[in-house]
């Protein structure tokens, strides 16, 4: 079996080597695909991010007449909770709404200082599960009694939600046709690899070779250039990243950017797994049938 | 082979209701004109193709029942040695004759051993780290024939092993085909070297577009 095994591996080298020029374009060409493949993941993952983000945020704002008994409002929390799509109602009131600003505002406490009252409302803080009910849930809580008004930052969220979502769609498109792209490549490799080997391939099937191990060599041709692409597309993805990351750090401070190693490793994985896969897969197609007639 | 037709799409009678028996340690010369069938009925034995009609049975198994998986154990039984000699010239000579035991995952001890013995016999133990574009015609030819026997096959088959030698070297050849066949090795030899089929007394059979028209024990190339 290990001899086997490293019949294999020679004759993989061997192929590799005698075929320099064509592996050596095709190690360029896998490599720019995965490269093109680890941004597209790499901007879906933070658009994720941002995302999740922003539908943490979906709260609308629905501020209370200042004459409500607190039987009015216990009335109007549960109403608005009882609606589909809220998540969360939480109640503030006016001293509340008073001392969150006052925290807010620490370094200017001379503008609430000239106030003679307090003039917030108190108010329902809405959370809804999902961008799309922002709407609805703030037109019923509108026609309830003793709502002033309903405030959301809603169609800006939607629209950035649709847009995220496009993004993320055209590129997975964009993705699964490089892939595509790349299976053929590999697949077209291998089978100018098994064409220039055709004399051996003969040899072998002649003098008794099972079909198994005469398409080893050339899967494992394809794994090696599978590998050693995504092994490189990764190192300059991941080269490339932390430089983008101190830039964009220097230049906007506050910015959530991320570079944990799980997330990186994620992509890494992603990329030899795929490389790997287009590697073996490619060299699979062209190598279907190894025939045993008309030699 | 019983009552064996094969047809190709531009040639339709390649073989024509061909019948015969050929004995295991047998020497068999096929002769006749190109064209005549002969690389054909060769092709048949080692299932480098299937009969159009009829049946081929080698050492007891029906080629036509032999489902693929099975051809490569086939083809361990029966070496070919080809006119184009179909050396690997990125190899040398040691090489080009492992490649056949290595191919079927025969130990590295054993074939050191056994490529070795076989280059001594066929007188090329000395050559053995050339490369075959170095050699004579005569000498890849004898290469082919040691890639082919150093299995240790039941079945030798040989597409016009002398066609492009000298008379002198196609002889030396001849004589180590005859030296296999000693040991055992049923021999099967298309030719159509006139001389050399005169001259070796072995059993002829004569081909003629695709036609068996004799088959003579201790025969000649011409009918008698």
């Amino acid at each position: 079996m290990i001899r086997n095994i490293l019949f294999y591996i020679k004759e993989a080298f061997l192929s590799t080597k005698k075929n320099g020029i064509i592996s050596l374009a095709t190690i360029v060409c896998l490599t720019a695909t995965l490269i093109i493949v680890g941004i597209f993941l790499i901007i879906s993952l933070h658009i994720n991010n941002f995302i999740a983000n922003l539908e943490s945020d979906l709260i609308a704002v629905a501020y209370l007449k200042d004459d409500l008994t607190q039987e009015e409002i216990g009335k109007l929390v549960q109403n608005t909770s009882s609606l589909e799509g809220v998540r969360e109602v939480v109640y503030i009131s006016k001293e509340e709404a008073l001392q969150k600003l006052k925290e807010d505002l620490t370094e200017h406490e001379e503008i609430l200082a000239g106030l003679p009252e307090n003039p917030l409302p108190s108010s329902l803080e809405i959370t809804v599960f999902e961008a799309g009910f922002l709407d609805e849930v703030s037109f019923q809580v509108n026609q309830f009694k003793g709502i002033e008004e309903v405030n959301y930052g809603g169609q800006l969220t939607k629209n950035l939600l649709i847009i995220f979502d496009f993004i993320r769609k055209t590129g997975l498109g964009i993705i699964l046709i490089l892939l595509f792209v790349s299976i053929l490549i590999m697949f077209a490799v291998i089978k100018i690899s098994v064409h220039s080997r055709q004399q051996e391939i003969e040899i072998m099937a002649l003098v008794g070779a099972t079909s198994w191990f005469i398409r080893w060599p050339f899967i494992i041709e394809g794994f090696l250039k599978g590998l050693l692409s995504s092994l490189i597309s990764f190192f300059i993805i991941y080269k490339a990243y932390k430089f983008y990351l101190t830039q964009v750090k220097s230049l906007i401070p506050f910015i959530s950017v991320n570079l944990e190693p799980d997330f990186i490793l994620r992509i890494g994985i992603t990329l030899l797994f795929l490389g790997v896969f287009i590697g073996i897969f490619g060299s699979m197609l062209s190598l279907r049938k190894i025939s045993y007639e008309e030699l | 082979m019983f009552h064996v037709f094969k047809a190709f799409p531009n040639k339709i009678n390649a073989l024509w209701d061909v019948s015969i028996h050929i004995k295991k340690g047998e020497f068999v010369f096929l002769v006749g004109p190109t064209g005549a069938g002969k690389t054909t009925f060769l092709k048949l034995i080692y299932r480098g193709i299937l009969p159009s009609k009829g049946q081929v049975i080698v050492d007891g198994v029906n080629l036509s029942r032999l489902k693929p998986s099975y051809v490569p154990f086939l083809r361990r039984e029966i070496g070919v040695v080809f006119q184009d000699f179909k050396l690997l010239y990125n190899r040398s000579v040691f090489e080009n004759v492992a490649f056949s035991l290595r191919v079927i995952g025969v130990k590295n001890a054993i074939i050191k051993k056994e490529v070795n013995e076989i280059l001594n016999i066929i007188g090329l133990s000395h050559k053995k780290k050339t490369n075959p574009h170095l050699l004579s015609g005569g000498e890849q030819q004898k290469l082919c024939i040691a890639r082919a026997v150093v299995s240790r096959p039941l079945i030798l088959l040989t597409d016009e092993p002398t066609g492009n030698l000298d008379p002198e070297t196609s002889w030396e050849i001849m004589k180590l085909l005859f030296k296999i066949n000693i040991w055992g090795t049923t021999v099967i030899m298309a030719s159509h070297d006139k001389l050399i089929v005169d001259k070796s007394q072995k059993r002829v059979i004569r081909l003629e577009q695709g036609k068996l028209v004799s088959d003579t024990m201790k025969g000649i190339y011409y009918k008698q």
